[in-house]
C-alpha cells in the first residue's frame, strides 16, 4: 500500500463517473448514441416490418450489435485521438493515476451508454411483439453489451495513431463498412458473394450471427463457428491498440 | 559517498537524448534542490523541454541516468510526488473546473483540497465554468492548478505564463514563490527573462543541448560585467563598433544602444566622437543582454 497514491478502487470509480459525465454533456456523442438505434430500429422493424414479427426479431438480434458499434468506435476512435492530440493523455500518464484506469473507466461508460440505447430497442422490439424468454434477453444483452470490447480496441488503435480528423473520418467509413458488410442492416444472404465471404474477417458479422442464434435465428450448433473467428479478431485488436499506445502527438 | 545529498530531488547524469539522429541533450548533468526556483533558460530550440521532459519521465534517455527522488521517474512512487504543467495541453472540455481539478487530484494521496487549489491559481470565480468556455490564460491556469493539486515536491512548469495579462503572471509568481518557500523543487522551462528574473533561485542556461551557464540570477548578470549607453546620435554603426570596450550596437527605434565592458571609457570615446549626442542613459546590462552574449561567443567558440 503506497503511503502517496491514491487507492486504485476510488479513482476507478471517479474516472468512470467523469468519463459518463463528459459523454452526457456532449450532445453529439449522446444523441446519436441513445437515439438513433432505437429510431432506426422503429423505422425498420416497426414502420417498414408492418407488424411482421419475424421481421422484428431478426433485426432485434443485428440491431444491437449496430447499437453498441457506434459509441465503442467513436467513443474510442475519436475521443482518445482528441486527448492524445491535446495532450491529455499525456498528463494522465504523467500522473500516479494506475495505468489502464482510464480505459477502463471509458469502456464502463461505453457500456452503460450501449446499455441505455439496446434497452430503449428491446423495448420498442416487445411493443412490436417480440417474445423471448428471460434467459434469451439476458444472454442477448450479454453478447450485445460486450460487443463493446472489440470495437473499443479497434477505436483505441486508431485513435492511438491518428490526428482527430482523420479518425473521425477513418471510424465514419469504418461504422458504415463493418454495418453494411456484416450483414447487421440487411440479411447478409442478399449481399454478393464476395461480401459475404470477406464478412468472414468482420466482428460485427460474427457478433450479428451470435445475437441470432440467441433468438433461435440462427444455428446454434455453429456458435464455435464464430466465437473462434471472434475471439481471433479480438486478439489482433487488442494488439493493435496494444502497439499504438504510447505515441504521442510530436 | 555517491548517493544525492537529501535535497537533491532529480538528477541528471551523463544524459543524451537526440531525435531522428539530431542530438539534442548532450551529456547533461544536472541537479535540482528542493525549497527553490531553477530557471532553465534558453532560446527556442535549445533544449528546454526535451530536459524537463526526461526529468519527468515523459520522455527516455538514450543514455545516461534519470533519477527523481532516487527512482526511476516513471516510478509511481515518483510520479505521486510530482506535478507538471505541459507547454501546451489540452483539457477535458465538457467538465468544469472543479471537476477537472478534483479529478486530477483524486490520484494523489497528499491531494490539497480542491478549494484551496482553486484559489492558489486564482480560479475560484471560475469552478463551476466548462473547460470549452475558458480563454487562452485561464485555460493555463487549471493547467497550474492540476500541477499543484497533488501538493508536489517536484513542481515543473513550461512555459507557464504564456497569454497571461500582467495581474494573472505577478499571482502566478506569487504562488510558484509559495511553493518553493514551501520545500518544492521547481523546475522553470521559459524563454521570458523577466519571469527567470523575478522568480529563480538558480537560472540555466542551455544552448545546443549544453549547460552554458548556471549560477543565481546576479551571477548570470556579472559574467558580462558591463553597461547598457542608449543615446541618440549621427554616428554610424561601424564607427560605434569601433570605440573602445563597445561589445555590441544595436538600433533601438531611434535609438542607439550600445553593450560596454567598461562605461567609463566607451564613454569619453563617445563624446570626443559626436559632442552633440542627446536622450543619453547608462543602465546596468539586463539578463537578456547577459544571456544574449553568454549565448553568442558559446556559439562562436564552438564553430
Amino acid at each position: 500500500m503506497s503511503a502517496l497514491v491514491a487507492a486504485a478502487p476510488g479513482v476507478y470509480v471517479r474516472e468512470a463517473s467523469a468519463e459518463i459525465i463528459k459523454s452526457a454533456r456532449m450532445p453529439q456523442f449522446a444523441i446519436p448514441t441513445i437515439v438513433l438505434p432505437p429510431a432506426f430500429y422503429a423505422l425498420f422493424a416497426l414502420g417498414m416490418g408492418r407488424g411482421d414479427v419475424e421481421m422484428a426479431t431478426h433485426t432485434l438480434a443485428t440491431f444491437g450489435v449496430y447499437a453498441v458499434m457506434g459509441p465503442a468506435l467513436f467513443g474510442f476512435g475519436a475521443n482518445v485521438a482528441s486527448e492524445r492530440e491535446t495532450g491529455q493523455l499525456e498528463l494522465k500518464r504523467l500522473s500516479p493515476m494506475p495505468a489502464g484506469a482510464h480505459i477502463t473507466a471509458k469502456l464502463i461508460a461505453t457500456m452503460i451508454f450501449s446499455a441505455i440505447a439496446i434497452g430503449l430497442v428491446y423495448a420498442l422490439a416487445i411493443y412490436a411483439g417480440v417474445r423471448l424468454s428471460t434467459q434469451q434477453w439476458a444472454t442477448l444483452a450479454t453478447v450485445q453489451i460486450l460487443a463493446v470490447i472489440p470495437f473499443a480496441l479497434i477505436g483505441l488503435g486508431l485513435g492511438y495513431r491518428l490526428g482527430l480528423k482523420a479518425a473521425i473520418a477513418i471510424v465514419n467509413i469504418l461504422f458504415l463498412g463493418l454495418a453494411v458488410m456484416g450483414g447487421l442492416w440487411m440479411p447478409i444472404a442478399v449481399l454478393p458473394e464476395f461480401i459475404q465471404t470477406m464478412a468472414w474477417g468482420l466482428p460485427s458479422y460474427h457478433l450479428g450471427e451470435m445475437a441470432l442464434m440467441v433468438v433461435g435465428r440462427s444455428d446454434a450448433a455453429n456458435v464455435w463457428l464464430h466465437a473462434g473467428p471472434l475471439a481471433l479478431i479480438t486478439i489482433a485488436a487488442a494488439i493493435f491498440a496494444w502497439t499504438g499506445q504510447g505515441r504521442h502527438a510530436a | 559517498m555517491p548517493s544525492s545529498p537529501s535535497n537533491t530531488v532529480a538528477r541528471l547524469t551523463g544524459v543524451t537524448k537526440a531525435y531522428a539522429g539530431r542530438p539534442v541533450v548532450k551529456s547533461f548533468d544536472f541537479a535540482l534542490q528542493a525549497g527553490a526556483v531553477t530557471a532553465l533558460l534558453g532560446p527556442n530550440g535549445a533544449g528546454k523541454s526535451t530536459v524537463a521532459g526526461l526529468m519527468t519521465g515523459r520522455l527516455a534517455a538514450d543514455a545516461g541516468e534519470i533519477a527523481l527522488f532516487d527512482l526511476d521517474p516513471r516510478d509511481a512512487e515518483a510520479r505521486a510526488r510530482m506535478g507538471v504543467m505541459l507547454q501546451a495541453a489540452g483539457l477535458p472540455e465538457s467538465l468544469c473546473v472543479a471537476e477537472a481539478i478534483n479529478l486530477q487530484a483524486g490520484y494523489f494521496k497528499r491531494r490539497l483540497k480542491t478549494k484551496d487549489i482553486l484559489e492558489q491559481a486564482g480560479l475560484t470565480a471560475l469552478a463551476k465554468r466548462r473547460c470549452y468556455k475558458l480563454s487562452g490564460g485561464e485555460q493555463r491556469r487549471v493547467q497550474f492548478a492540476l500541477a499543484i493539486a497533488g501538493n508536489p515536491d517536484f513542481l515543473v512548469l513550461d512555459e507557464p505564463t504564456t497569454g497571461f495579462d500582467a495581474d494573472a503572471r505577478r499571482a502566478m509568481w506569487r504562488t510558484v514563490r509559495a511553493k518553493a518557500e514551501g520545500g518544492a523543487a521547481v523546475l522553470l522551462a521559459t524563454h521570458h527573462m523577466d519571469e527567470a528574473e523575478a522568480l529563480a533561485d538558480r537560472i540555466v542556461v542551455i544552448a545546443e543541448g549544453r549547460i552554458i551557464a548556471d549560477g543565481p540570477p546576479a551571477a548570470i548578470k556579472a559574467k558580462v560585467a558591463g553597461s547598457t549607453i542608449r543615446f541618440r546620435t549621427a554616428l554610424a554603426t561601424a564607427h560605434l563598433k569601433m570605440l573602445p570596450a563597445v561589445s555590441k550596437v544595436d538600433q533601438v527605434g531611434a535609438d542607439t544602444a550600445l553593450l560596454s565592458t567598461d562605461a567609463r571609457v566607451t564613454l569619453e570615446a563617445l563624446f570626443s566622437a559626436d559632442p552633440s549626442l542627446t536622450q543619453f542613459e547608462v543602465a546596468a546590462a539586463s539578463l537578456e543582454d547577459a544571456l544574449a552574449d553568454i549565448i553568442a561567443n558559446t556559439v562562436k567558440e564552438a564553430a
